[in-house]
């Protein structure tokens, strides 16, 4: 559910955890989002950091500026003067990223934690029997069928969770237990309703299906994509997922390492939230035409 | 300039507050976990007390100067020498080219900070000579210090010789047990009331698999509230699981059953809950605190966290230290 009142929790003397509800859906994220950007612009001396999440957001705050109680009822203010969110048009930039789906490295991975913690159905198979699909072809074409929406940063530089935007192309994954002490760079992972993209070589533990070339954070910003910011993706940009092949992987990858690549991306695009919604709605009643 | 003759374990340089405004992209504070100790270092030493220094972490590392200037250690006890005589541990001790420090293993704390007079003058990345060991960014080249790296130094004017009085000075135990204030939230309503209790009348032991993102706590079970076991199954299987949201600095993460703190280079979000977390003036202790040290957790409110914050934070002035 999306709660009436935001509610705020105290963590400790310089952090408040604010809950705008408990639940996963675009309509909740996207009044995250638009919270956040409202209290970023009223530059509230004292609120130092905002890191919007799923359903929820946390506000970094100097007590030795600000206290507590003066941060509920400034973020409260702003909440009083926020428009409503359902009709907001957002600039959101599309990113097409290049996916080798069903890659030697995933595999490897994969065996590797088969042979050495636990036996388990190899990934995107697992994701097949959860999910009711035939075969490999089916889990790629529902995966890749879809826009996905960039809901939140974060636990590593870059690391981003897609929500599929296409309510048709949802997929559910359950997570592994234990985690996977490792993931190659670049990994495509599924875990509860969300797809996620690894930054980099880490622990983990979502389903892994696929693997880009196409680097999410650059810890030296060395390709122009990262002159802004060493993280590629911003809260409310979109990803088209593109299947590629070894051959293109390999292409995609040279031009990584000579650092001449340049990202897929549309850059001016604009997000109707409410014909998104109108659309949306049209499929969830059957009437696609 | 400092060269690296053995590099220690993990050492690191660190300022304060650290790399801030880019948490929301993954990018923590970082910084050194004991602000205590790093401060009076700095001090001692003529620096603005939030000037990068070195965080060595329970093997410290061995120096050349290849400038005079002066140097302070504060922290924990690493047996420092300076060629080969003992280094003075909480005053400013005058150093001249050629000379060098060499540290040992820590005899009690983890964490000792080393300052040079005129700071340490690595680049800024992202507003922040600190480095996120993790992930590789900051310090030098990303990472802990390599032998053979140099470190390059400020400009620093002419050091008045002083020394931190005994009572100013964080109290490392000795007997490796800590009382590490701590309080309730943000998400204390997911456990049972009675496990809230538990968890302040229980000792904690630090685990070995400790680093500068967490600390690892191993003690009695957690019992859970309704509210964890009837929730959305988008939140997650276990009843810690809770639909990824941000992480707090001190927040006693809950994964599954075990507890870990989060300190400077923790995580920005995740899918566990947070049901207590330790406040800024603590952090010193859990900085300090060694694999096999025993915690109890004193329950403190904001008023108390305040109170305690600004009392360090008084005390790290450079009018309370004296002359040597």
């Amino acid at each position: 559910m999306i709660y009436d009142e935001p509610r705020f929790h105290i963590a400790g003397d310089r952090f408040i955890e604010v809950e705008l509800g408990d639940e996963m859906s675009f309509d909740l994220n996207i009044a995250v989002h638009a919270f956040v950007g409202a209290i970023e612009e009223a530059q509230i001396d004292g609120v130092v950091e905002l890191i919007a999440e799923l359903a929820s957001f946390q506000i970094s705050y100097d007590p030795e500026r600000i206290n507590y109680h003066a941060v509920v009822r400034e973020v409260l203010g702003v909440r009083a003067a926020l428009e409503d969110t359902s009709n907001i048009d957002r600039a959101s930039r599309l990113f097409y990223v290049p996916l080798f789906y069903f890659d030697p490295w995933t595999k490897e991975c994969v065996d590797d934690y088969k042979a050495t913690v636990v036996d388990k159905v190899s990934d995107p198979d697992l994701l097949c029997e959860v999910n009711d699909l035939p075969d490999r072809r089916a889990l790629m074409r529902i995966h890749s069928g879809t826009e996905y929406w960039v809901a939140s940063l974060g636990f590593w530089p870059g690391l981003c969770s897609l929500m599929p935007l296409d309510p048709r192309h949802e997929l559910r994954a359950p997570k592994y237990n234990p985690p996977r002490t490792w993931t190659p760079k670049g990994t495509i992972g599924l875990g509860g309703a969300l797809t996620s993209i690894y930054p980099d070589r880490t622990p983990g533990g979502y389903q892994i299906i696929a693997r880009t070339p196409m680097p999410i954070w650059d810890r030296e910003g060395r390709l122009p994509a990262f002159t802004e910011s060493l993280a590629l993706f911003r809260p409310g940009d979109r990803v088209r997922f593109i299947p590629i092949d070894q051959e293109e992987f390999d292409h995609i990858d040279a031009q990584v390492t000579a650092g001449t690549y340049e990202h897929p991306c549309v850059e001016h695009q604009i997000f109707s939230v409410s014909k998104y919604r109108q659309w949306r709605s049209k499929i969830v009643n059957g009437d696609t035409k | 300039m400092i060269e690296v003759i053995k590099p220690g374990l993990e050492t690191g340089i660190q300022d304060l507050p650290g790399r801030i405004g880019f948490w929301s992209q993954g990018f923590p504070p970082s910084g050194p976990v004991d602000a205590w100790s790093f401060r009076l270092a700095n001090l001692l030493v003529g620096n603005p007390r939030d000037a990068a220094a070195l965080e060595c972490q329970f093997v410290g590392p061995t120096l050349r100067f290849s400038n005079d200037g002066a140097i302070a250690l504060t922290g924990a006890q690493m047996n420092a020498t300076l060629d080969g005589a003992p280094a003075a541990m909480w005053e400013t001790v005058p150093v001249r080219a050629g000379q060098i420090l060499a540290m040992g293993a820590a005899t009690n704390g983890a964490r000792t900070y080393f300052a040079f007079s005129g700071g340490i003058d690595t680049p800024l990345v992202l507003g922040s000579r600190s480095t996120f060991h993790m992930a590789g960014v900051g310090g030098i080249e990303g990472y802990a210090l390599k032998v053979g790296q140099s470190i390059p130094l400020g400009s620093a004017s002419e050091v008045t010789p002083l020394r931190v009085p005994v009572e100013l000075r964080p109290a490392i135990t000795e007997t490796r047990s800590w009382e590490v204030e701590c309080m309730v939230g943000p998400n204390d309503d997911w456990l049972d009331p009675a496990s809230v209790d538990t968890f302040f009348s229980s000792e904690w032991a630090v685990q070995a698999r400790s680093n500068r993102t967490g600390v690892r706590l191993t003690g009695p079970e957690f019992v859970f509230s309704s509210k964890a076991h009837e929730k959305r199954p988008e939140h997650g299987n276990d009843p810690a699981n809770i639909l990824s949201h941000g992480y707090p600095l001190g927040g006693i993460n809950l994964a599954g059953q075990t507890p870990i703190i989060l300190i400077n280079d923790a995580p920005s979000s995740g899918g566990f809950i947070n049901p207590f977390t330790v406040p800024a003036a603590a952090f010193w202790k859990v900085g300090q605190a060694r694999p096999g040290d025993k915690l109890h957790f004193t329950r403190v409110d904001l008023d108390g966290a305040d109170k305690f914050r600004r009392k360090i934070d008084a005390i790290c002035s450079a009018e309370n230290l004296v002359a040597l």
